[in-house]
């Protein structure tokens, strides 16, 4: 004990603080006044449900979202030639989507706006009023949403999210758009299968699965492997996407979009009655 | 007993090596082990053979943690090292220790110029021959470039009677493995070193809290600073000329703090981590971004790197003792290998050229220098060229190619206009804030941080667990779900 005598206040400090936070986290939530305090994440990484191996290398079962997804695609519909109005929004992903989607726009005589948000999630997304704000003003006639990314491990998540993806949903109303699912680099605790049953047949698109080559971060797919992403979708549209546009294949390898808004994670846009 | 079942197969994951989840000193993972580490480690602190063999162990799997089956070279390398080094000492034949220094020096730096260079030569004679160039499918192990040059440190100390061999593999084993220095520096010297693992530990409290305050201020700078100041960063310089002048430029600036952040956080980490244990690595940084030249710049940053090139490039190649224009040409090449060090890639290499040439032209300049006044302007002027230099530069070493990096300065010279920094300082408040914040501190004299220091090491326990409890949430709140490595972590 006397050797441990000059460490035991350090350690006290580690110790008890791996405690608390471990504590927390097992917690659903805790705000401070309007702030909701994000999770270390520990209790899911300590007692959670043991993640399998890499989604890539999974089998594929008859009811996994990928089948489901698959079966669920509508008949092919006439592309929709007409020049439109693109919103996307999302999180942190438009980094890597947007400079290939904008050559696409720029290809096919479509303007595109671009709204990320980082860190955002459903429940952010779906919390705000921001979307509506930025259809009223571009009145677009066609929406991109890409979340997800960061809530592949989010417990319980159809009791915290669905409500949040449906009001996202509602805001868009009866606007022709298309879900792209997160890029996978785990298997997700149901983001996934969440999106699939919450929006129209033929309005998402699923990442999961996909070959990806990551940042230095594991976690974002570099510029040319989203570039390739881009590609995937715009090949999948045509024939599987309930309200195909038309996007032929630019030479440009990429562009930049009418505006970029970028917004942080901690900007407030709560709507009060969905807090 | 599935509860337990998860339990234990989660602590087998955490506990398994995974290239997608490396030991960080700021993860969970890490912070656990460490917890466990340190009771065990004060029972045998002063019990040099089993404290030896515990730190060692515990730096091998921290190593296989980062670097997976790579632990085994780290041990062979060693075991060839140590070895080589008794024969050295003990042999009278000069030609025989000659081989032994020759054999080690090609065995530590062929296998880095293999696992780091193999692929950047093979490139470059393709390109000559209008070959079809294949890269090999190398991975490269963490930290190889810091423990290479830490065992090239130790073999020529030895050969020039510095510093002994050491008694044992595990005394050697230990050195190059120090968990605390092992992926991303200091790098640290033997005749530093080795004597401090044979000497008694007598750690007080004041040093263990003293290394808790050195691991938060790294924590703040790496994981909260850097990490957060990144995410914009790497738009500018993923997307060359995809923005406006002005945005480019804050990019610019940007990469500039968020390398000293984060390099120079990871070191305060691994520094507070030795301080705990009773060792003392030396300081690495000393507020690099207030030289008023080159040269000054160099005795400021990454110090252990530019000591260890002094030591074993400049000066054997001459250093300033064969007149004006080899020392210029000694300069050159040791920044040429300082550039190189940093990766295989031309745009390394003229990194390092273009400041070996900074310090040539320092150096030639010294007779009319010397005549300018010492005033206010003078010194103000001074700092804001070095500056300019330093972050054009540091253009070059962030952006992924040669072609991108003119794109990235090109945009913010000729685009720049301040009409973008209201809607920039709309969109990125915070961005600005933690650049305003890096930055004044940076501006503030070492007292004022030594005084803080004091403070926090003074204060009761419960203002030290809240203190490390809040910078802890901090980053929490300004993480991405994802791990952003430290950006030395590759070399």
């Amino acid at each position: 004990m006397k050797r441990f005598r000059h460490y035991a206040g350090l350690w006290g400090i580690l110790a008890s603080s791996f405690i608390i936070f471990t504590a927390v986290s097992s917690f659903d939530s805790i705000s401070i006044g309007r702030h909701e305090l994000k999770s270390s994440g520990l209790s899911q990484a300590i007692f959670g449900k043991a993640q399998t191996e890499d989604v890539q290398s999974a089998p594929v079962f008859e009811n996994d979202t990928v089948s489901i997804v698959q079966s669920c695609n509508p008949e092919p519909v006439p592309v929709d030639t007409a020049a439109q109005t693109i919103l996307i929004i999302g999180d942190s992903m438009l980094e890597g989507l947007v400079p290939r989607l904008a050559a696409y726009s720029d290809h096919n005589g479509h303007k595109l706006y671009a709204a990320m948000w980082y860190s955002s999630t459903s429940a952010v997304w779906g919390r705000s009023r921001k979307l509506q704000r930025y259809i009223e003003r571009l009145h677009p006639t066609f929406i991109i949403v890409s979340l997800g990314a960061n809530e592949l491990f989010v417990t319980d998540i159809r009791r915290k999210r669905e409500r949040y993806v449906r009001n996202i949903l509602d805001q868009i109303g009866e606007i022709p758009y298309l879900w792209i699912g997160p890029p996978n680099w785990k298997a997700d605790t149901g983001i996934n299968s969440l999106l699939r049953d919450a929006t129209a047949d033929g309005c998402f698109f699923l990442s999961d699965g996909m070959q990806f080559r990551r940042a230095k971060d594991g976690a974002h797919p570099t510029r040319e492997s989203a570039a390739e992403w881009v590609d995937s979708i715009m090949r999948w549209m045509p024939e599987s996407a309930a309200h195909p546009i038309l996007m032929d294949a630019p030479s440009e390898a990429k562009g930049r979009p009418v505006k970029l808004w970028v917004h942080q994670p901690d900007e407030k846009d709560i709507d009060p009655d969905l807090k | 007993m599935e509860c337990l079942s998860d339990l234990w197969q989660n602590v087998v994951r955490h506990l398994s090596y995974s290239p997608s989840e490396p030991m960080l000193f700021s993860s969970g993972t890490f912070w656990a082990l460490f917890i466990i580490f340190l009771p065990l480690y004060s029972l045998v602190r002063n019990r040099h053979r089993q404290m030896t063999l515990f730190v060692t162990a515990f730096s091998f799997f921290f190593y296989y943690k980062s670097s997976g089956l790579f632990v085994g070279l780290l041990a062979v390398t060693s075991l060839v090292d140590w070895t080589l080094s008794r024969i050295l000492a003990r042999t009278k034949k000069h030609a025989l220790k000659k081989l032994c220094v020759g054999i080690s020096l090609a065995t530590s730096l062929g296998i880095l110029a293999y696992f780091k260079y193999a692929n950047f030569f093979l490139w470059n004679i393709s390109a000559m021959v209008n070959g079809n160039f294949q890269p090999l499918d190398l991975v490269l192990p963490v930290g190889i470039s810091f423990y290479t040059f830490q065992s090239v440190s130790y073999i020529v100390d030895v050969y020039k009677g510095r510093v002994a061999p050491t008694a044992t593999w595990l005394e050697y084993a230990f050195f190059l493995s120090f968990f605390p220095a092992l992926v991303a520096g200091p790098i640290v010297r033997a005749d530093y070193f080795l004597p401090q693992i044979r000497e008694k530990r007598h750690v007080t409290s004041t040093e263990t809290y003293t290394g808790l305050w050195l691991i938060i201020l790294g924590v703040i700078k790496k994981a909260i600073i850097a990490d957060y100041i990144a995410q914009y960063n790497d738009l500018i310089f993923d997307t060359p000329g995809g923005y406006s002048g002005f945005e480019t430029a804050m990019g610019v600036i940007g990469y500039t703090m968020q390398i000293y952040c984060d390099f120079s956080g990871y070191s305060d980490m691994a520094i507070g981590l030795a301080l705990i244990m009773g060792f003392r690595l030396a300081k690495n940084f000393d507020f690099p971004y207030k030289s008023l030249n080159v040269t000054e710049f160099w005795r400021r940053w990454h110090i252990s790197l530019s000591s260890w090139l002094r030591d074993y490039v400049y000066i054997p190649l001459g250093g300033n003792r064969k007149g004006t224009a080899r020392t210029y040409l000694n300069n050159f090449i040791t920044m040429l290998v300082g550039g190189l060090w940093h990766g295989a890639a031309w745009k390394f290499v003229f990194w390092g050229a273009m400041h070996g040439a900074g310090l040539a032209a320092h150096k030639a300049s010294q007779p009319w220098l010397r005549r300018l006044p010492d005033n206010f302007v003078v010194r103000t002027m001074s700092w804001l060229l070095t500056m300019l230099f330093v972050t054009a530069l540091w253009v070059f070493f962030r952006a992924g190619s040669w072609s991108d990096s003119w794109t990235i300065l090109h945009t913010a010279v000729t685009d720049f206009s301040f009409a973008y920094a209201p809607a920039f300082a709309s969109a990125r408040m915070l961005w600005l804030i933690l650049i305003g914040v890096i930055t004044i501190s940076h501006a503030m004299p070492e007292g004022f941080w030594n005084k803080i220091g004091d403070a926090f090491v003074k204060a009761p326990w419960t203002v030290k667990l809240f203190v490390f409890i809040a910078v802890v949430q901090c980053v929490i709140e300004l993480r991405s779900e994802d791990v952003a490595p430290f950006i030395y972590f590759q070399f």
